[in-house]
């Protein structure tokens, strides 16, 4: 759901830069006071590993597809202020490099995917507590997974219809819906394929889950 | 992981995506970008091939989230 350039207003654009350069901050401080050591190579690879996710696109149905947001996978691995950082590292690499998102558009992009899905953290605390195995953890982690990628929908809905370019075609009452109707089928692969690699490497390397900021009672 | 890319990548889906598809049902053209980037749309430049286009730009961004993020890492640790 990378928005390209032309598809926002410069008020949409702006006031999504604005509100995403916000969290940023707020997350690059949080994410300073917690941070352990050896974290970098952490972060370095679950960053990696959802950059090349997602450029897998997967069919939905016919002519549609959708691929990996992994907001909450990064959620999971790194923890809330982390994750949102290392999205928008994700996302930045795609905007200048790739032009996959426009440079306009990165705010609200940011916010749509690394805010969105770094907070998700939460909805999977909520629902699992400090667990991080069995099925509350799965559980959590699932309905985060979807979550976010409906919730992110639903912001860029809301932001591209409130737009020109889509106005024009009937602004918020149609992009919402139909962004929401894809994006709800969309997010039970990101929900499907997340679970399966957090309790899988939850399996093969515990070390890592270990140290998640979910286990520290006091992380929130 | 990388190995894992290279063999997915051909398989990967060229339908347009959730967001392209609403656009595309509502008649929305998408505009030239700002900025085109090396690479857009993920291929590189001068190499023909699409498949080992993909694959060198996907690698090379890798290589660029790495680097980015691990230096993110360090930053974020250096406070004791």
């Amino acid at each position: 759901m990378h928005i390209p350039d032309g598809y926002l207003s410069p008020e949409v654009s702006i006031l999504m830069n604005v509100v995403s350069i916000a969290f940023l901050v707020w997350c690059w401080r949080k994410a300073k006071k917690e941070y352990p050591k050896h974290f970098a190579s952490l972060l370095a690879v679950s960053s990696a590993f959802v950059f090349v996710a997602q450029m897998i696109n997967f069919p939905i149905t016919y002519g549609t597809s959708g691929h990996l947001v992994g907001g909450t996978f990064l959620a999971v691995l790194l923890g809330p202020y982390a994750a949102v950082l290392s999205m928008t590292i994700v996302l930045l690499v795609q905007a200048l490099f790739f032009a996959d998102g426009g440079i306009s558009a990165f705010g609200a992009n940011v916010f749509n995917m690394a805010v969105i899905g770094g907070l998700s953290f939460y909805i999977v605390k909520l629902v699992a507590g400090n667990s991080i195995k069995g099925k509350r953890f799965a559980l959590g982690v699932f309905a985060a997974s979807w979550l976010s990628v409906v919730l992110g929908a639903l912001a860029c809905g809301l932001e591209i219809g409130a737009s020109p370019a889509f106005s024009q075609v009937g602004g918020i009452a149609v992009t919402v819906p139909a962004m929401l109707f894809w994006h709800t089928l969309i997010g039970l692969c990101e929900a499907a394929i997340t679970t399966t690699f957090t309790t899988q490497l939850y399996r093969l390397q515990p070390a890592i889950l270990n140290g998640l900021v979910l286990l520290r009672r006091d992380a929130v | 992981m990388l190995v894992g890319f290279a063999i997915l990548l051909p398989f990967a889906s060229s339908y347009p995506d959730g967001l392209e598809t609403v656009a595309e049902t509502l008649g929305v053209e998408e505009n030239q970008p700002l900025w085109d980037g090396l690479m857009p749309d993920y291929s590189m430049p001068l190499i023909e091939n699409p498949y080992l286009s993909t694959l060198l730009a996907g690698l090379f961004g890798t290589a660029l989230v790495l680097s980015l993020a691990f230096a993110l890492g360090r930053a974020l640790s250096k406070t004791g």
